[in-house]
């Protein structure tokens, strides 16, 4: 069996970007000092701070707050009810525990209770596909959440892997304008908060193995919205390199932030966004409303609609494998969190 | 499945990527060049997510 590289106690992981195996303790050891770099070299935030953490129920946003609060930061969770069937209805109950077992602070918004729709009708009105309307919801949440809890920082779960993913999409499609903007923090700007991802340093794998050795509970079953969208593609292609040269995600995200990204920088110098007439956040033209009171307005105004009628036929498939039968056309849209 | 097989083969044989996925043993997670035993209860756990 091989042995941990720092002490010679029989290993739990290979981690072959380090060339190395680690026991849980040392494992551990890697994990926060990754993320005590990531959040010293890129200054996100600090123990004086109040950070406002995006929670789904994932590995990665659970394993966030784990290292959040026992590095000693003062973090509160927020979790958003999605709507999107048995998947969110678990990842309630699973982010609800966590705060609990561990006397956290957790605020919840729900979309259907608290704004009249779900992401599976947003959907279905929008034609698009669900991860934009999902995120313009999250993104605006996030913002209001911190600006009326006053909160100094949002900080999400985003790992190397999904960073790599986002940067090879947009070096795809040389779309510099993202680019630009893909750093892991960003400074709070015109009403929006300042917004940080401390996890750019980890991997997915070490994240899952993370919240295995700490005894997290988290919902290991993939977002039945997400399965087989753009990002998913791009995480394939980056594992095949990974695959045969391991180190390379990390080389190609992290090289980006320190060669390319001051390359390509420049000082953003735009005038204040109006207030949305609708809910007063930042918005755009005076008198405008904003996007997500738009999408809030459209998919408020139909008959909610089930998860299930959204999905294409594999994911439909994969949805049924991972909850059941039952889970189809149980819901009426009401209910999902 | 048979045991006597290490972890990263038996992930090779489904078609999975070492990767991707944890591999955890009678409730630890081990390394992928473990040895399984035919009374080894063995979780393969996906880490890949949606973003």
């Amino acid at each position: 069996m091989s042995k941990c590289r720092s002490c010679r106690a029989p290993a739990v992981i290979d981690l072959p970007r380090h060339n190395a195996n680690f026991c849980a303790e040392h494992l551990e050891q890697l994990c926060r000092r990754q993320f005590r770099r990531a959040v010293d070299d890129f200054e996100m935030f600090t123990t004086e701070d109040r950070i406002l953490v995006a929670v789904s129920g994932g590995k990665d946003s659970l394993a966030l707050w784990d290292l959040l609060v026992t590095e000693g930061y003062d973090a509160v969770g927020l979790y958003i009810g999605l709507g999107i069937g048995r998947y969110s209805d678990e990842s309630h109950v699973i982010v609800d525990a966590f705060a609990r077992d561990r006397d956290l602070e957790l605020i919840t918004v729900d979309l259907r209770a608290d704004h009249g729709f779900d992401v599976p009708t947003a959907a279905r009105v929008t034609d698009r596909v669900p991860c934009s309307s999902c995120g313009l919801s999250k993104r605006h949440i996030f913002d209001t959440a911190a600006r009326e809890g006053g909160f100094d920082v949002v900080v999400t779960g985003h790992n190397l892997d999904d960073e790599a993913a986002v940067l090879f999409g947009n070096a795809l499609r040389w779309d510099v304008e993202y680019l630009r903007r893909q750093a892991p923090v960003l400074p709070a700007r015109h009403g929006f908060p300042r917004k940080a991802k401390p996890l750019v340093r980890l991997t997915e794998r070490e994240m899952a193995a993370w919240c295995v050795i700490r005894g997290i509970d988290y919902v290991v079953e993939e977002c039945p919205m997400a399965i087989g969208n753009r990002h998913h593609m791009y995480k394939e292609a980056l594992a095949v390199v990974e695959a045969t040269s391991p180190g390379s995600t990390a080389a190609f995200y992290l090289g980006f932030l320190e060669r390319m990204a001051p390359l390509i920088a420049h000082d953003e110098d735009t005038d204040a966004p109006a207030p949305c007439r609708m809910c007063g956040s930042p918005s755009g033209a005076a008198d405008a409303v904003c996007a997500f009171c738009r999408l809030a307005d459209r998919a408020g105004a139909v008959q909610p609609v089930p998860v299930e009628l959204v999905l294409g036929r594999g994911a439909r498939r994969r949805y049924v494998e991972q909850w059941g039968a039952s889970a189809l056309m149980e819901g009426d849209g009401h209910g999902g969190s | 499945m048979r045991g006597g097989r290490v972890a990263h083969r038996v992930l090779e044989d489904l078609g999975l990527a070492p990767a991707g996925h944890l591999i955890i043993r009678n409730g630890t997670l081990v390394p992928s060049d473990t040895m399984l035993d035919d009374d080894d209860v063995i979780e393969i756990r996906p880490v890949v997510s949606g973003g």
